[in-house]
């Protein structure tokens, strides 16, 4: 069986479209076996769509997905069945464990290995054992994984990758929660099975991993593959890179080991967006945060925020930023530290008493914590203060009426009736909802974790906007950010959050995207 | 306007208008079809008289019912209130039997109400036991105590003109029945024009959201169910005018009943939805349902088969009608 090897996961011009959105636009992608690669790019690159379209979850509008140069056979959530047993592995940054069941169990969850169609416990733990040995661990796999702490328990979500003889394996992010030492073990799992002949996927944004790790990275952009390139010193593949523009090859370069530079460059590409106006005034200092710890993740956080200032939060996924903000508001004890806001300290902030000092949090995800979906939008926005809209004890239809049509017109919802559920309204409409609840409160004090994120380009300008018109009302926001860009585009000053400290600074106007994103990564 | 003309934005806003109300309209035509099928199988169930009867029976399951759409709206459930009702209605009849005077008698059972919904609502708002089993271990404790108090033998006490009036008609209807009026009217005012009405709907459309809205969560939800206790003790007060004596048996199966009407009214088991005229018609159709069962006099077993699908049936075209108009989500 010797000759010209098959590429272990194979794209062939694939196209995958969502409404309103290419997600994957005519990709070429191979790996192969032995190799480990890198999958960069930032969010909404396509590098999502192109996992899924490997692991079966979803099928390709056009082009071919082959593994091991076949296609596969089955359809729907037959595939995914059928990709496992071909040797793929997939492990994805989210938990998906089932805290009440053992860690075997949870290994093998729905596949479970069965001796005369009775549950072969011995067998499940065997196996489950020796994919923990690989990662270095010596849980029992008897324990329920709900006993576990959280790094152990996404240490078993990554085990699964090793169980058995996998042919593919697959990581999305999956260090973002684990200490140096875990880190190092992956590392190890990872060049163990592609010594044994696996192709290893590896998604993620920490650099230093990725030099560790991989043999090649292909950087995606747009749903296009940007280029692929090697990383440092080219193991087993041709050190030439692909570069990808309008769905076509440009041009095919050799890479003698990339530049961090480099490959920062290709994951932006060449944005030139207009900065909105940046015409606030800073004002006094509204928020000291001083000294704020929550081991392992912040570390001595102290910062300040202004009246009539963006300050900007950015940092990786699971660096700390929404559990920062929910110290803030009172949502989540700190070990240390504490927050004053104007002169006061406050020691043990509580959300209503931080509500009644003037913030306003809109939290993460909007479909979990932000609407309420079957209300329509005008109660919607009033739900932060009724009294606003009260006469002696009675919802006043008028006053209800004028407040939840004063912000939708001021921030440009685009709603059939005011009365509307607000689940029928776009994403970016429902967070501009969310938004302007804070404003019907007369909030000063904004804390914003990711408002554009699930959001349409138009949506997204609309909504730096408003954030800029919210400074220049004197108000003081806090925006975090995945998005390196929009951080850059919006903010007057942006802080960078990096392993648990306040890592660096950057002050408009001298901040720029590719600095940031550096920063973040390390 | 001399000529009455209807613009095309009159049409698409009346359609509108019907859209959103499917699922009332629905009902509505239900308990038209059951009032003519009833009437034409036993004469007597169109009679004035039949109609008083099922005013007095609807009160019993109503007045219940509003309380309980709030709970169901708030993603909770309150299972306890046939024997909350048996209980409190024991109490008072003992209170009576000493005899402690009417008004505190009845201004006992309604604190006494008022303090087991709250204690429901303390189980589920603080100590997070899910409110199916907090109401099912009261549903158990109250109907075992009631019966242990009282031997399973009615508690009777002197008679008393005031609860007999309360027991009896007033212009010719029950006065329970113009009680649940009054109490409907009361309650959509309250579900839609006060803040805690609507805080009711956005903690049972998502609890989160309205955490972070800076709504009580945990005030809602204690309140949501000691409102449920204190219309528990307004259906025992009807109950102990009507028979006349405290009855640890009586009102067995009314949570039933109860959940029955609010669930065929279309307030989704899930919350966040529901409405109180949904519930109106939903308490209307189990009503005319049962006492039809009763004139035509099939066999009682036969009886709760015929209610099982008929409740079945109306959810079911509930779900479909609110798929067609997109509300499903």
């Amino acid at each position: 069986m010797t000759g010209a090897q098959l590429p272990v996961a194979e794209l062939r011009s694939a196209t995958k479209r969502y409404p309103g959105v290419i997600a994957l636009d005519e990709v070429d992608f191979s790996v192969m076996p032995g190799e480990v690669r890198a999958v960069l790019g930032k969010n909404g690159a396509g590098k999502s769509t192109l996992i899924r379209l490997l692991t079966g979850a979803e099928s390709a509008d056009s082009g071919e997905v082959l593994l091991s140069g076949k296609p596969f056979v089955e359809f729907g959530q037959r595939r995914t069945r059928e990709a496992a047993e071909r040797g793929l592995r997939a492990v994805y940054q989210e938990l998906s464990l089932v805290p009440s069941m053992t860690i075997a169990e949870n290994m093998f969850l729905g596949n479970w290995p069965r001796r005369r169609r009775v549950l072969d416990h011995r067998a499940m733990a065997e196996q489950a054992r020796e994919a923990l040995r690989r990662l270095g661990l010596s849980l029992d796999p008897r324990l329920l994984t709900g006993t576990l702490a959280p790094a152990a328990r996404q240490m078993v979500e990554i085990a699964r990758a090793f169980l058995g003889v996998p042919r593919l394996v697959i990581l999305d992010e999956p260090t973002s929660s684990l200490a140096a030492a875990e880190v190092d073990q992956v590392c190890n799992a990872v060049r163990e099975a592609a010594a044994a002949g696996a192709a290893v996927l590896y998604v993620s944004h920490r650099m230093s991993e990725i030099r560790r790790l991989a043999d090649t990275a292909t950087v995606m952009r747009d749903g296009r593959v940007a280029s692929t390139l090697s990383v440092a010193g080219a193991r087993t593949l041709a050190d030439t890179a692909t570069v990808m523009r309008d769905g076509r090859v440009a041009s095919t370069l050799s890479v003698a080991g990339a530049r961090t530079e480099d490959i920062i460059q290709m994951m932006l590409g060449r944005v030139e967006q207009a900065r909105p106006a940046h015409t606030s005034a800073i004002g006094k200092t509204t928020l000291s945060v001083e000294g704020i710890a929550m081991p392992p993740k912040l570390r001595n956080i102290t910062f300040d925020l202004h009246a009539g200032e963006v300050l900007g939060i950015a940092g990786l996924l699971g660096s700390g930023r929404t559990e920062l903000l929910e110290i803030v508001m009172g949502l989540r004890l700190p070990s240390a530290g504490s927050v004053r806001v104007r002169d006061e300290k406050i020691a043990k902030p509580s959300y209503k008493g931080m509500m009644q000092r003037g913030f306003g949090y809109t939290p993460e995800s909007r479909k979990e914590d932000g609407i309420v979906p079957l209300l329509g939008v005008d109660e919607n926005i009033v739900l932060t203060d009724f009294s606003r809209v009260t006469r002696g004890g009675v919802l006043s239809s008028a006053a209800v009426e004028s407040a939840a049509r004063t912000v939708v017109e001021r921030l440009h919802v685009k709603t059939a009736r005011l009365e509307t559920p607000i689940v029928t309204l776009s994403g970016g409409n429902q967070q501009k909802v969310v938004i302007g609840r804070w404003i019907h409160a007369g909030s000063r004090i904004l804390l914003l974790d990711e408002p554009t994120r699930g959001v349409d380009i138009e949506a997204k300008a609309q909504i730096y906007d408003i954030i800029r018109a919210l400074a220049a009302e004197g108000r003081a926001v806090l925006f975090v950010s995945s998005e390196i860009e929009e951080l850059d585009q919006v903010c007057d000053r942006v802080l960078v959050l990096r392993d648990g400290v306040m890592a660096e600074e950057h002050i408009a106007p001298s901040i720029d995207a590719e600095r940031l994103l550096a920063a973040c990564i390390g | 306007m001399s000529v009455p003309t209807v613009s095309p934005r009159g049409v698409a806003e009346t359609r509108r208008m019907l859209a959103g109300h499917m699922n009332e309209l629905g009902l509505l035509a239900i308990i038209v079809i059951l009032y003519g099928v009833f009437g034409a199988l036993s004469p007597g169930f169109l009679s004035a008289n039949n109609q008083v009867n099922i005013l007095r029976d609807g009160a019993t399951i109503g007045i219940a019912a509003w309380a309980q759409t709030l709970v169901i709206v708030a993603g909770e459930i309150d299972i306890s209130v046939g024997p909350m009702v048996a209980f409190i209605a024991v109490i008072m009849a003992f209170l009576m039997k000493v005899p402690v005077p009417l008004p505190f008698a009845l201004i006992g059972g309604v604190v006494l109400g008022l303090c087991l919904g709250s204690l429901a609502g303390v189980l589920r708002a603080i100590f997070s036991v899910p409110s199916f089993v907090a109401t099912l271990g009261l549903w158990s404790a109250l109907r075992g105590l009631a019966l242990f108090m009282t031997n399973a033998l009615p508690v009777t006490f002197d008679d008393n003109d005031t609860l007999d009036w309360i027991g009896d008609n007033v212009f010719g209807l029950p006065v329970s029945a113009v009680v649940m009026v009054i109490l409907f009217g009361v309650f959509v005012f309250v579900s839609r024009k006060t803040a805690f009405g609507r805080s009711v709907y956005a903690v049972g459309g998502n609890a989160n959201a309205a955490h972070l809205c800076g709504i009580n969560v945990t005030r809602i939800r204690i309140l949501v169910f000691a409102i449920s206790g204190l219309m528990a003790a307004i259906t025992a007060i009807m109950l102990l005018a009507r028979l006349g004596s405290g009855n640890a048996g009586a009102a067995s199966g009314l949570e039933f009943d109860v959940i029955a009407a609010v669930v065929v009214g279309g307030t989704s088991l899930s919350g966040g939805r529901g409405s109180m005229l949904g519930t109106l018609l939903g308490v209307l159709t189990i009503t005319v349902i049962g006492d039809g069962l009763v004139l035509y006099g099939i066999n009682s077993f036969v009886q709760d088969v015929v209610r099982g699908v008929i409740i079945v049936v109306a959810v079911l075209l509930n779900v479909a009608a609110s798929r067609r108009s997109g509300r499903h989500v």
